[in-house]
């Protein structure tokens, strides 16, 4: 059976959009079933504009050039090979109750639920990680 | 250098778009066939090697040319360790007297192109492991065959290929051409 990998995404900034679709679609191209849970500022890095110029965090903006030398792909590039590779994105409905926020500001394809949702599907995940 | 069947060029790709597009491209490759990454990602070594582990295929090994590296990865080449077919073996040792002793024997190598241009036994059929699959008919199922590589794991991997395929007596020579002393052309 294949390895399931859980992630939780409650960070809104570049970096852990990095770090959770870096670990994603690494886990998916390692045939791993893979689930991100969006929540809180999270949900930022699927929201269709707002990923488009996520934050460094503060005092950090000198790693853009290093982002740029190093041929990182841009975040948006990097949900489209997910979700290529079948990783599921599922947006925390509490949250964008919240904010305010309807699913078609958030990329195609994503699912909306709350937490038992996400529970279902990491309960057996091999892997689970809170970024 | 392995014979490919595919070359992928990742070079100046960042981590992990190397092990993505590989995901991608090796899934469209038939089983036994090798694939070449060409990457520049000093981390791609550790990563493709985790990653081949992880997916059941085999990494073949690493070369560097300047700053790229050539990574090797043969398809679904790990699962088959799995359920092997476990065929004789016959020392170096005892194989040379036999093969010195005029014994007509059948021999099949089974290393890449290059390392049989180098130095191989006189007379021997020569079908690299990569081959195997699809010209093991080219060999008769009811003769007597000593498959030979380099120190035995691949004739191993083709003896096992040709036992699931009906071959009947097959003997692998271990170690294999790395400590041959006889004739070689």
């Amino acid at each position: 059976m294949a390895k399931k990998t859980a992630i939780i995404a409650s960070n809104g900034g570049l970096f852990e959009a990095y770090k959770v679709f870096n670990i994603a679609t690494a886990a998916a191209a390692s045939d791993h079933e893979v689930s991100i849970f969006f929540t809180f500022e999270g949900l930022n890095l699927i929201h269709k504009e707002a990923n488009q110029q996520l934050p460094m965090p503060e005092g950090k903006e000198h790693f853009e050039e290093g982002f740029k030398k190093s041929n990182v792909p841009a975040i948006p590039e990097l949900i489209e090979m997910a979700q290529d590779l079948d990783v599921k994105f599922i947006g925390c409905q509490m949250t964008m109750d919240v904010m305010g926020l309807e699913k078609d500001a958030f990329v195609d394809g994503i699912e909306v639920g709350g937490a038992v949702t996400f529970l279902d599907f990491a309960q057996d995940a091999d892997v689970t990680l809170t970024f | 250098m392995v014979q490919t069947d595919k070359v992928l060029d990742a070079k100046g790709l960042a981590c992990p778009m190397p092990i993505v597009k590989t995901k991608k491209v090796m899934k469209d490759m038939g089983s036994g066939e090798v694939l070449e990454v060409q990457a520049t990602d000093k981390g791609s070594t550790a990563d493709l090697q985790a990653w081949a582990k992880s997916s059941g295929h085999e990494y073949i090994g690493t070369e560097t040319e300047g700053d790229v590296l050539l990574h090797y990865l043969r398809k679904d080449g790990a699962n088959e360790v799995e359920e092997t077919i476990e065929i004789p073996e016959v020392s170096l040792a005892d194989f040379q007297a036999r093969v010195e002793n005029g014994d007509s024997l059948n021999i099949l190598d089974v290393r890449e192109q290059e390392e049989y241009d180098e130095a191989h036994i006189p007379g021997v059929k020569h079908i690299p492991l990569g081959e195997v699959e699809n010209r093991m008919n080219e060999l008769d199922q009811n003769q007597e065959i000593y498959i030979i590589c380099y120190s035995g794991r691949r004739s191993g991997v083709a003896g096992d290929m040709m036992a699931k395929k009906g071959f009947k007596t097959l003997y692998n020579v271990v170690p294999g051409m790395r400590d041959w002393t006889g004739k070689t052309e």
